[in-house]
């Protein structure tokens, strides 16, 4: 049994289909499926070991320069941090960037694809996709994978000819079109600093700042957010990578510890 | 997550040369969210025993409530302060008795016995005692400490070596772990004095 993967389908067949290993390459990729007496329940098994939290912190917001896009870095396997330094913003080609949130071999892979499809845009129709039109190419992908368990939450964030866009889509098919988000288990810690802090008249080194202090507010509360605070913004020219924060120092940083004062303070007796 | 890990805990106790010193991380949380980054999991017996307690945080607090009116009544009968392995006895027998309603705690006892020899231990949530003669852990970072400990550990360090040795241990632990870390406090006991440090450690 063969599942219908024409999503995945990037360029049309030209070639036509022999029985021989040069047909094998050239047909369009398709997923094997097991052969197992409850396909069901096999189904649900195998979603609930693959499907991982969405402990993360991500965010994203429109102003007048742009858009800033924001991430922590920590990935957990339950209790476990795996890893403190992951690649949550992806970059799906230079004017436009992805956030991770959810599985990370469905984030990563997705994005990838959705650059390609972004690519052939480009030199099928002789202009840059729009960022509406990206957003609902990878919505109508994961909408057609509904129900078979991939986790992925994420944020298309870009500049095209209308300005900037910023768009969330998720795994269960849903896309929104919106000038703030924050998506993963620290978004709502992120929200509130996010939401106090915003005007949409910010410079850009103010909006940076509170994308920052959202993030590292969210590490300092949410126990699956941690490691470095990236913080990228998106221009007219394309994306740039703003800072790369580690958010033990940033906490020192803006919570400096001040020694308390000592009524009697022992001191090494000078020597005679 | 089971109920042990809904708090967050870190605990390690270390054996020196005629001290010892106990460590324990500083969070408390509800699952994931953390909601006080001063809480204290070390308590004192007296000057020369203390008692950390793991896991769920109200049995944590009610235990120790418990342990301290017994060794209170204890003093007043006997007119002394009780040996560490008494103590570790006693608490054996207090979880054991809720052998099927437990304590969803782990404790870790640290003290200076006759001839101010260290002596550390811990036990699981319904009594079974581990003594050891060089390090004890437990909490929900407790494999990492395993592994730092078993790797920076060497016998008989004194109390400033000691120091620094359990709290590198216990930093590079709680850094693998979600549900403990946001600083640290670390008695270090000797016969003389008692030393409470408060550890800088990332704060996320």
């Amino acid at each position: 049994m063969k599942l219908d993967t024409s999503g995945l389908e990037s360029f049309p067949s030209l070639i036509s289909h022999g029985n021989d290993v040069a047909g094998e390459i050239s047909a369009p990729p398709s997923f094997e499926l097991p052969n197992s007496n409850d396909f069901d329940s096999f189904l649900k098994e195998a979603i609930q070991m693959v499907k991982p939290a969405k402990g993360t912190t991500t965010l994203a917001f429109i102003f007048k320069d742009g858009v800033m896009v924001a991430a922590d870095s920590r990935a957990s396997m339950g209790g476990y941090i795996s890893s403190q330094s992951v690649k949550k913003i992806i970059e799906i080609n230079p004017y436009m960037l992805g956030t991770m949130a959810g599985g990370a071999a469905d984030c990563q892979f997705w994005h990838r694809n959705l650059g390609i499809k972004c690519r052939l845009h480009e030199l099928a129709n002789k202009r840059r996709i729009s960022v509406t039109g990206a957003s609902k190419l990878l919505a109508n992908i994961l909408y057609s994978y509904r129900g078979m368990g991939l986790s992925v939450g994420t944020m298309i964030a870009g500049w095209d000819e209308t300005g900037p866009g910023l768009y969330y889509v998720d795994s269960e098919g849903g896309r929104l079109k919106g000038t703030r988000f924050s998506v993963g288990s620290g978004s709502p810690y992120a929200y509130g600093v996010l939401d106090s802090g915003y005007k949409y008249d910010m410079s850009i080194e103010e909006a940076s700042e509170l994308a920052r202090r959202a993030i590292y507010h969210a590490t300092f509360r949410d126990g699956a957010s941690g490691g470095v605070a990236s913080v990228y913004y998106v221009g007219p020219t394309g994306w740039k990578k703003l800072s790369g924060d580690d958010v033990g120092e940033l906490h020192y940083h803006y919570n400096p510890v001040t020694p308390s004062t000592v009524e009697h303070e022992m001191v090494e007796a000078a020597a005679p | 997550m089971s109920i042990f890990e809904y708090n967050g805990s870190a605990l390690v106790a270390m054996v020196g040369k005629n001290c010892f010193a106990i460590a324990s991380d500083r969070r408390l949380g509800v699952q994931l969210q953390t909601i006080a980054t001063d809480f204290q999991r070390i308590s004192k017996i007296h000057d020369k025993l203390f008692i950390g307690l793991a896991g769920l945080a109200t049995d944590a607090q009610t235990l120790f409530q418990r342990l301290v009116f017994r060794h209170k009544l204890y003093q007043l009968r006997e007119e002394r302060d009780m040996k560490p392995e008494t103590f570790a006895s006693l608490v054996s027998a207090i979880l054991y008795e809720k052998r099927f309603g437990p304590y969803f705690t782990q404790p870790v006892i640290a003290g200076l016995g006759d001839d101010d020899k260290p002596f550390i231990c811990t036990m699981d949530a319904i009594g079974a005692k581990e003594l050891a003669k060089d390090f004890v852990v437990a909490g929900t970072a407790s494999e990492s400490l395993y592994g730092a400990c078993e790797a920076m550990f060497k016998p008989d360090m004194e109390a400033e070596e000691l120091f620094e040795t359990i709290s590198q241990a216990l930093l590079s632990s709680v850094d693998r772990d979600c549900l403990s870390g946001w600083g640290g406090h670390v008695y270090v006991v000797t016969p003389t004095e008692v030393k409470e440090r408060i550890l800088k450690g990332r704060m996320d």
